[in-house]
């Protein structure tokens, strides 16, 4: 017989209604998710990609009970997240990304108590934990300071305490290392690793390839509330397998410049970023030497700065899917 | 259930420390208590009044100090741990929110007695106010009743703001109009009837009116009715609590009104 998965979902959907206007006021319907089906193994590190307003942070709250669905089933550890609530929640731990959701002015371990007691761990058992997390974290040392006093690093840490306070089997972890510099975020993703090592079933939102190409078993790349792709990150880099990526940059490039880029034969998406006074513009397709070839042309004698060709990454098919999918 | 009893203590003693800590909660025990209890006691001292009306100077700040920490940890509290994104954590927790809100509550009403400490000093050394015919069984036990009407208005408040940020504009308002209500400065005999009818439905009001006249002689006093008034009423106000509970575990979770975005 399989083992139940540690987290599903199906046809999962969240419609949110709000008003707009000010004296004639209607109401307003907006899909998060559209039909979600999804299906996480226990003990699997998986990452979920998408764009801002994609359906991430939407679909984490379903799973922690802080949302109901509009329809469809979210089951989590085999406990459905509408009924089975407060037995669920004595289960998993949720960490979302940023610096609020402490009280900054009581110290880090007057935090860990509180929602030790709140999360109704027993107190010999939390303060065994507490001790242990913090030294895990790096913050012993720290845990009599105020809140406001810690770097965001730290804070992050300290939310990640608080996540596993209750020795969660599911930790989910909505965009964990938004804001942070380099060194914390890398240590932040080397803590997940360990985590998911232990067997951990971990549930990541992310927007950073990288990191989900660095930490994940598995990814699905979420856009507009439907997921547009699934499998392990190699498998999603092989979906551009076959192509190559040209970048250039350039300065004042026209937008009849740009749609000519698209047209050109084996193009499969174009997508410019502004940087300073400068253009950089990276081309999928399928041959390479051929859009380098054309590139003069279609620039017409604007001046090319910086070409250069190499292979896909994980962050150019996922362009690629989310543009597709637009 | 222990571990219910030890998260709402917890909560509670969260809600003491972030006072201790919080400036604006002195304000609210200590300054503005004052500022009431000196005007009021001012008004009632001047020459022709009557040496029982100092009573309404005496008690009236200290009840003004302690309606107000007690009402706005409900209010203020979970507005507090809504910008601070504290409340979807706590929401989170397998703790019902109820729980939670209990012990904050508490925290609240422990504080909020705070404030009759200095408006007492300030009315027997400002002004030699005293209680001129203390009942002193009395007292104790409509401050009792007082305590638990304050509680249940918290309690079931609180909910409201949980789940309607409109309903936090309202607070100043509903904690102004408690005050003139349920007579905390003045005998409500001086409003109008129909006033007097929003009044009666209040539970503070007969506990109140409990308390003043333990420390009067004038009566006729009818100090069980009142209490069972006041007690009744904060049972009714309970039971509302446990549906708007109900709803906030509810509709909390339909529109995700708990985050701040």
């Amino acid at each position: 017989m399989d083992k139940a998965p540690a987290i599903e979902a199906r046809q999962l959907r969240k419609t949110y209604l709000s008003t707009r206007g000010v004296f004639r006021r209607e109401k307003v319907e907006r899909a998060a998710l559209q039909g979600v089906d999804l299906s996480i193994e226990s003990g699997e590190l998986f990452g979920l990609l998408g764009p801002n307003g994609a359906g991430k942070t939407t679909m984490v709250k379903i799973f922690t009970t802080l949302l109901l669905p509009t329809s469809g089933t979210a089951t989590v550890l085999g406990l459905d997240a509408v009924k089975d609530q407060w037995a669920l929640r004595r289960r998993i731990g949720f960490v979302f990304g940023g610096d609020r959701g402490l009280y900054w002015r009581l110290s880090g371990l007057d935090n860990l108590r509180y929602f030790a007691d709140l999360y109704r761990v027993p107190p010999e058992v939390s303060r065994r934990r507490i001790h242990e997390l913090l030294d895990r974290l790096g913050l012993k040392g720290r845990e009599r300071d105020r809140v406001e006093l810690y770097s965001r690093g730290m804070k992050q840490r300290l939310h990640l305490a608080r996540g596993l306070l209750n020795d969660p089997e599911v930790l989910f972890l909505d965009e964990p290392t938004i804001g942070l510099d380099p060194v914390g975020a890398r240590e932040l993703r080397s803590i997940v690793r360990e985590l998911a090592d232990i067997g951990k079933t971990i549930f990541l939102t992310t927007h950073y390839m990288f990191e989900a190409d660095a930490v994940c078993d598995r990814i699905a790349v979420i856009r507009d509330g439907g997921i547009v792709a699934e499998g392990t990150p190699n498998s999603i880099k092989d979906l551009v397998k076959d192509q190559g990526v040209v970048e250039f940059e350039v300065s004042g490039m026209p937008t009849q410049s740009i749609a000519g880029l698209r047209a050109l034969p084996g193009v499969r998406s174009v997508a410019v970023v502004e940087h300073d006074l400068a253009q950089l513009v990276t081309v999928q397709c399928s041959r390479p030497s051929d859009v380098m070839t054309q590139l003069s042309g279609i620039l017409d004698g604007i001046p090319l700065k910086k070409v250069s060709s190499r292979e896909p990454t994980l962050e150019d098919a996922y362009v690629q899917l989310i543009g597709e999918a637009s | 259930m222990r571990s219910l009893v030890r998260a709402a203590s917890s909560a509670f003693s969260v809600s003491v420390r972030l006072r201790v800590i919080s400036p604006w909660a002195y304000l609210n025990w200590f300054v503005f208590p004052l500022l009431f209890a000196a005007v009021g006691l001012y008004v009632l001292s001047r020459p022709g009044a009557s040496g029982s009306h100092l009573v309404y100077g005496l008690l009236g700040g200290g009840l003004i100090g302690y309606w107000s920490v007690a009402y706005i940890d409900g209010g203020n509290g979970i507005q507090d741990e809504r910008w601070n994104g504290t409340l979807e954590q706590i929401f989170g927790t397998p703790t019902p929110l109820f729980v939670i809100v209990l012990g904050k509550v508490c925290g609240g009403l422990l504080f909020g007695l705070l404030a009759f400490i200095p408006t007492a000093a300030l009315a027997y050394f400002g002004f030699n106010a005293v209680f001129p015919n203390l009942d002193a069984w009395r007292f104790v036990i409509s401050l009792g009743v007082l305590t638990l009407t304050f509680f249940c208005i918290a309690l079931t408040l609180t909910p409201l703001f949980a789940l309607w940020r409109w309903a936090f504009s309202m607070i100043n308002g509903f904690e102004l109009g408690v005050y003139v209500l349920c007579g905390f400065m003045f005998p409500i005999a001086v409003l109008t009837p129909w006033l007097q009818g929003f009044a009666a439905v209040l539970a503070p009001t007969w506990a109140v009116k409990a308390l003043y006249a333990s420390t009067l002689a004038e009566g006729p006093h009818d100090f069980v009715a009142w209490w069972l008034l006041a007690g009744a009423l904060s049972l009714a106000y309970m039971v509302a609590a446990y549906f708007l509970y109900m709803l906030v575990e509810r509709e909390a979770r339909v529109s995700g009104q708990l985050a701040l975005a």
